[in-house]
């Protein structure tokens, strides 16, 4: 991978193969991208980058990659023109619009195509033609963490992992998920800072863990209150930042009390004296305390509360803003090209917001979930059609079975896409989308508050990019003045406006521009972004939507009322090192390291069971059904009872049986991460 | 002071780089009966199998000598003169020495077997052995090999990967007696079988007789008989020693030598195959034909005679090869021997073997077959045997063990 | 001369490294082509990432009956010429670390060999368990390494 680079152009940019924007060199032979490498300059990554950065090459000059616009006739594809194509679909456009009314149109952003501004281009656009209806994968990633948080300290902060003398990772396993953010977790231990990491598995980064805590699924609110409580107790807490900016905390206190060490073993699996012990840690670490809570915390029936619980914590442990702690970046002041102030459309009824209110008051965001019983039952009206680009909603939303009967029987379906996924699949008409090496996008990194512009590389004749893709349209749907930017450098530019910014001091940063130097406590000087300005242990804003007014813990459903049916606790999602979520299962490389799906069990189980690795079991919920294989992995690293798999693998469908209706009542965030599963035997071996 | 260095393979060369590593002003001379180039015995067979190339069975450039400043000279040494100090060629030159090394190593032995003589009939042992064998490796040719050990297995191997006939004629009851333990054998010998050898075992070869057609028959004990285009005689060594006879060198198995490789004759040293050198076991002092010794122990005698500091730690017996889709390897004392007990990888599959043999909790040697992963396995446990530790718990926890102590090594590098 | 080091406080196991490895040679991701090779030993809890450390003394260098080992006189690494390694594996046994595997497509042993001074192997290192760095206390003394390594044992 490295190799000599003389006869190439050479660009710098960031990488998108996954989320974190690691800092990359490309290079260009007769007009190809040739080589990517780690750019050792780049404040985030220094050099370094997983395998999944060398797979831009793959991706970009993937043999498969759609390059057509294409347009299903019958059951077959047919390759049409793209100026055709985008004139069939403003007339369809029209069409639901002229029948059904402007709301019948949605758009769904997913995260193939581009970032920040992808998701802004496309919240502007579906107003800009009159419909509140945004759909994201963000509804059932992240966002829930960030509003727990928000809920909270009025923002969600990123870890100071290098000063910190205590990280906790909670539900995440950075190495896969957030590679180069090992780097710093891990450097901060190696000054001296303890790895506490709190988890289902016994992930890649527990590996380091100075204390690994294996939790029972969802019980994690527990954990965080037994904290809380013996932090208090131990007398561990910051006082100062409790008199002077907390909201609420007496109620909490007492609230909190009920969570003994026993009490917390029992909700949680964790000994009791090991409760209290990590709880000493931590508290005699404050306040240089990082706490990153990670997407296992979000996907339960009572994932906002437990997250707010964690972020109680922060409160209690005056690590919020600090050095080594939990810092609230702030940010660089870019022009927001959404449209929600200029054009409200909430009185629309945008789907999910009545159910789920607080998502769409703090994300703008519509519940994707609940689309699906829209689309089905014409609920609370009629949605018709919609403009889906680099989402694959058909393999990672809950309850696929639905999700693809809700999306086959939409009057338009547009999917822009890379690869002709199984959502594509699905499509009226797939239109080629461009890949991060063949646009312009702008990018943050809040822990460095730098910023930086990725260039566009390279450029395929019928791949627009994001934002002449919805230009396009607009301009034929008679809304082109909410696009007047003659391309994506122009919107740069015109984004960058209110800053001192500009692209050219950002094309010589490749390390990432540091647009405001960090600092700290800002919340000495200015109030949190919260109804009360404080930090709110209690929320007066849910109580008056009829929720929670503490971090309530309700136990899982699986430990409420277990079902004997279902004895088994499957959890969903785990990350692999090669895969980001449906992605890139079609690199044959990647294949040959990790071939396919399995199910990790616990070698009790499967002694239970009497299956052994390579086995196929069907595992069941209330939901549906499907095959895979088996893993049965060392006991140290799952919990007997406890199940994982994967998702993105189209040969065993994790989502076939997940849950889109048994959401958490704050976020809509499903159920994906405790399901009660039966498992049976099926097949011996299919590898022999 | 003089040197001079009979031999310029393993034990010669591996001794002279020594030597000039601690001396570089002595004049250095090296005779050998073979070509000036060196050329390395271990890939004889490799060349006869198509992998090497002929020009890569020599292992040094034209220039080597030159860069050593030695002097290669070529011919056979006939006499051993110790009261002259010299070494007399079969031309008639007078070598005279003030250090000499023996680094001869050694030849095959025939057996009496009578017609087992003349062409066609061939050992597998030197250059101009493979020079003659050459022509014979042909698709369709048959080939009986006599012998089971390690070469001869390779010639056997590298026959049939070449298309031809190949029959394995073995006196015992069981392939490589002195390389494989019973069940690494049967794997191996069941591999061969499966790859399509005629493998016989138990046999008996009674006599060769010629055909008008240039074929040649085995005649069995066992009433059988065999045709052969040709047969490679592969049925022991014996170290090369004929020039020395009548000098009062002491010879047991081999030249006699203490630990720094010193004859009985003053300032004539051995090494290689030609010599009878300590055993890591620190056991009785051991011939071991053997590649990896012939190295250490003319590393040792180079060093020793430019006055410098070695002590030879001992020869440990050690086989790799990779023949019939298959690994062997072996090291140390791989038999269970008296008061030994022994591990099996249990974990394995069935044709895949691995056991350490341990005395006292000390590991002495170990086997394996299977695949090539399993040698590194070997590989880790080579300095514990050597070194004589003892190993702490389950053998089967041995990579870990080694890596945690491996783990606890870099770390105090890391830190440095 | 540079070194990689490995740090056992950092791996995670994350595997980046041998796929990049095996990639740098092969084009694909096949654990068995990489030349850095990590273990997670679930039983002991340890993360080990092992790959050659270029010793002064090289055992394998030493022992090579083909001539086929050498030391690159630029980087230091020690390297094996795959068009001179017959496949005898003497090599493999020679290592004491287990740092030689087989290559079982075009029969000869293959190791490490720096990537020409710049290791893929640390570039896609995302836990920083493995530098490349400048050292004078480098492994030279293998050997004296290992000596105290057993004796630990
Ligand atoms: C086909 C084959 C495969 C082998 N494979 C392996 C293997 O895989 N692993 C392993 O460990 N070992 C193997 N061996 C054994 C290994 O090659 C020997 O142990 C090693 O070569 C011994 O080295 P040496 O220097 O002692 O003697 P030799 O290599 O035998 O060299 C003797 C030298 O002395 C010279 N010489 C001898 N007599 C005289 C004289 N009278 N006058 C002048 N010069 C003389 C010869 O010309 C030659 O240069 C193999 C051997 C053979 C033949
Ligand atoms: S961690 Fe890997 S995929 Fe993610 S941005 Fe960095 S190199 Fe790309």
């Amino acid at each position: 991978m490295a190799g000599s680079s003389e006869k190439k152009e050479h660009y710098t940019s960031m990488c998108r193969m996954c989320d974190n924007r690691c800092g990359i060199n490309v290079y260009v032979e007769n007009g190809c991208i040739v080589e990517i490498t780690g750019l050792k300059e780049h404040k985030w990554n220094h050099g370094r980058l997983c395998v999944k950065g060398r797979l831009g090459v793959d991706l970009v000059n993937a043999p498969d990659r759609i390059l057509k616009p294409l347009k299903r006739v019958g059951s077959e594809w047919e390759e049409i023109d793209l100026d055709q194509a985008y004139d069939e679909i403003a007339e369809r456009i029209k069409k639901v619009q002229a029948t059904w009314g402007n709301r019948a149109m949605g758009v769904w952003k997913g995260e193939a195509l581009g970032f920040l501004t992808q998701e802004q281009l496309s919240r502007r656009f579906i107003h800009a033609i009159g419909s509140p209806n945004y759909f994201s994968n963000d509804s059932q990633c992240f966002v829930s963490r960030w509003i727990g948080y928000a809920l909270v300290t009025g923002d969600w902060a990123t870890q100071d992992f290098i000063n910190s003398d205590c990280a906790v990772i909670w539900g995440s396993n950075p190495p896969y998920s957030q590679p180069n953010l090992t780097q710093s977790i891990l450097k901060g231990r190696k000054k001296g800072g303890k790895l506490i990491v709190i988890d289902v598995r016994l992930s890649a980064i527990a590996r380091q863990a100075d204390e690994f805590i294996q939790i029972l699924p969802g019980t994690d609110g527990a954990l965080a209150l037994g904290f809380a409580r013996q932090l208090i107790e131990d007398d561990t807490i910051c006082h100062t930042f409790i008199e002077k900016y907390t909201l609420g905390y007496e109620t909490y206190a007492r609230y909190v009390k009920e969570f003994t060490p026993e009490r917390v073993e029992k909700e949680t699996g964790i000994p009791a004296a090991k409760v209290v012990q990590l709880a000493r840690l931590i508290g005699a670490c404050r306040p240089r305390v990082c706490i990153y809570a990670g997407n296992g915390l979000e996907h339960h029936e009572n994932g906002i509360n437990n997250i707010r619980a964690i972020a109680c914590l922060d409160g209690l442990l005056g690590n919020l803003d600090e050095v080594g702690g939990n810092f609230t970046a702030e940010k660089p002041n870019l022009r927001n090209i959404s449209l929600y102030e200029e054009k409200p459309l909430r009185h629309l009824g945008p789907i999910g917001a009545d159910k789920f209110p607080v998502l769409y008051d703090f994300r703008q965001e519509c519940h994707t979930m609940s689309v699906m019983d829209t689309i089905l039952n014409e609920t609370p009206y009629p949605l018709k059609g919609m403009i889906l680009g680099g989402a694959n909603p058909a393999l990672t939303n809950p309850n696929t079975r639905k999700v693809i009967k809700a999306l086959k029987s939409l009057d338009l379906f547009v999917v822009r896409e890379i690869f002709m996924t199984e959502t594509a699949e699905l499509a009226d008409y797939v239109l080629p989308g461009a890949t991060y090496l063949e646009q312009s996008e702008l990018h943050v990194h809040p822990i460095h508050q730098i910023i930086g512009l990725s260039p566009e590389i390279v450029t395929f004749p019928d791949c627009d990019n994001e934002y002449i893709f919805w230009k396009k349209l607009a301009s034929r749907l008679g809304v082109e003045d909410y696009f007047p930017w003659e391309n994506k450098d122009a919107l740069n530019k015109w984004l960058l406006k209110d800053t001192e910014i500009t692209v050219e001091k950002l094309f010589n940063h490749p390390e990432g521009y540091e647009y405001k130097p960090r600092r700290f406590h800002k919340y000495r000087e200015k109030e949190l972004p919260t109804p009360s300005g404080k930090f709110e242990f209690v929320s007066s804003y849910l109580k008056k939507y009829g929720y929670p007014y503490l971090p309530e813990y309700i136990p899982p459903t699986y430990m409420n009322e277990p079902d004997p049916d279902y004895p088994y606790i499957l959890v969903t999602g785990a990350r692999k090192v090669f895969y980001t979520h449906g992605r890139n299962r079609n690199f044959k490389r990647c294949r040959t390291a990790i071939p396919g799906p399995d199910i990790e069990i616990h070698p009790i189980d499967a002694e239970k069971l009497e299956v052994k690795t390579g086995d196929v079991v069907t595992v069941t919920s209330t939901v549906g059904s499907m095959d895979i294989p088996v893993k049965v992995v060392h006991s140290s690293n799952i919990l007997p009872g406890v199940t994982q798999i994967t998702h993105g693998w189209k040969e065993s469908n994790v989502n076939l049986i997940t849950h889109d209706d048994r959401n958490d009542p704050i976020s809509g965030f499903p159920l994906m991460k405790s399901v009660e599963v039966k498992i049976e035997r099926k097949a011996v071996n299919v590898n022999n | 002071m003089q040197v001079v260095i009979i031999g310029n393979s393993a034990a010669g060369l591996s001794g002279l780089e020594a030597f000039r590593k601690k001396d570089q002003s002595s004049s250095v001379t090296i005779v050998t009966r073979e070509g000036e180039v060196p050329y390395s015995k271990v890939l004889l067979p490799y060349y006869l199998l198509g992998k090497i190339p002929y020009a890569n069975l020599f292992t040094r450039d034209k220039n080597y000598y030159a860069r050593l400043n030695a002097k290669c000279i070529t011919g056979n040494v006939v006499k051993l003169l110790p009261e002259q100090q010299a070494v007399l060629l079969e031309s008639g030159t007078l070598l005279p020495y003030d250090k000499l090394l023996i680094a001869t190593g050694s030849s095959p032995v025939k057996p009496p077997i009578p017609g087992l003589s003349g062409k066609g009939i061939y050992h597998l042992w030197t250059l101009a052995d493979v020079e003659n064998l050459a022509p014979y490796y042909n698709k369709g040719k048959r080939v009986v090999v006599l012998g089971s050990g390690f070469v001869s297995l390779q010639g056997a191997w590298a026959a049939l990967s070449r298309g031809l006939d190949v029959s394995v004629i073995e006196l015992m009851d069981r392939i490589m007696p002195r390389v494989l333990d019973d069940h690494a054998a049967a794997l191996l010998a069941t591999r061969m079988i499966k790859s399509g050898v005629d493998l016989r075992i138990n046999t008996f070869t009674r006599e060769i007789e010629r055909t008008g057609d240039e074929k040649l028959v085995l005649h069995f004990k066992n009433g059988k008989s065999l045709t052969s285009d040709f047969i490679i005689v592969g049925t022991g060594v014996r170290p090369n020693i004929e020039f020395t006879a009548g000098t009062g060198l002491k010879i047991d198995a081999g030249i006699v030598v203490n630990k720094q490789m010193e004859t009985t004759l003053p300032g004539v040293y051995a090494a290689g195959d030609v010599a009878q050198v300590p055993s890591a076991s620190g056991g009785d002092p051991v011939v071991h034909a053997l590649w990896p010794t012939a190295i250490e122990t003319g590393s040792i005698a180079g060093t020793a005679m430019a006055s410098g500091n070695s002590r030879y730690r001992g020869s440990l017996n050690m086989n790799v090869t990779q023949m019939f889709d298959i690994t062997v390897a072996s090291m140390g004392e791989f038999m269970d021997i008296e008061g030994s007990e022994s591990w099996t990888d249990e974990n394995l599959p069935e044709d895949q073997y691995l056991k350490i043999v341990l005395k006292d909790g000390v590991p002495i040697g170990a086997i394996c077959a299977g695949g090539s992963e399993l040698i590194s396995t070997l590989g880790m446990l080579r300095p514990l045997i050597r070194e004589k530790v003892q190993l702490q718990g389950n053998p089967g926890m041995l990579k870990a063990l080694l890596a945690s102590n491996i783990a606890q090594h870099q770390q105090t590098f890391i830190k440095q | 001369m540079r070194f990689i080091t490995m740090d056992v406080t950092k791996c995670v196991v994350c595997r980046n490294c041998e796929y990049a490895c095996s990639f740098q040679q092969t084009g694909d991701f096949r654990r068995e082509d990489s030349n850095i090779r990590v273990e997670y030993y679930d039983d002991v809890k340890i993360c080990l990432p092992l790959t050659c450390m270029h010793c002064d003394d090289s055992w394998c260098l030493e022992i090579c009956p083909a001539s086929a080992i050498t030391r690159n006189v630029k980087t230091g690494a020690i390297e094996i010429n795959s068009e001179r390694c017959a496949g005898c594996k003497m090599c493999i046994l020679a290592c004491p670390f287990g740092n030689i595997h087989f290559d079982k497509i075009n029969m000869v042993s293959r190791k490490c060999n720096l990537c020409e001074g710049e290791p893929n192997c640390v570039s896609f290192c995302i836990s920083g368990a493995l530098q490349y760095t400048e050292s004078k206390n480098s492994y030279q003394n293998n050997r004296q390494i290992f000596q105290r390594f057993i004796e630990n044992l």
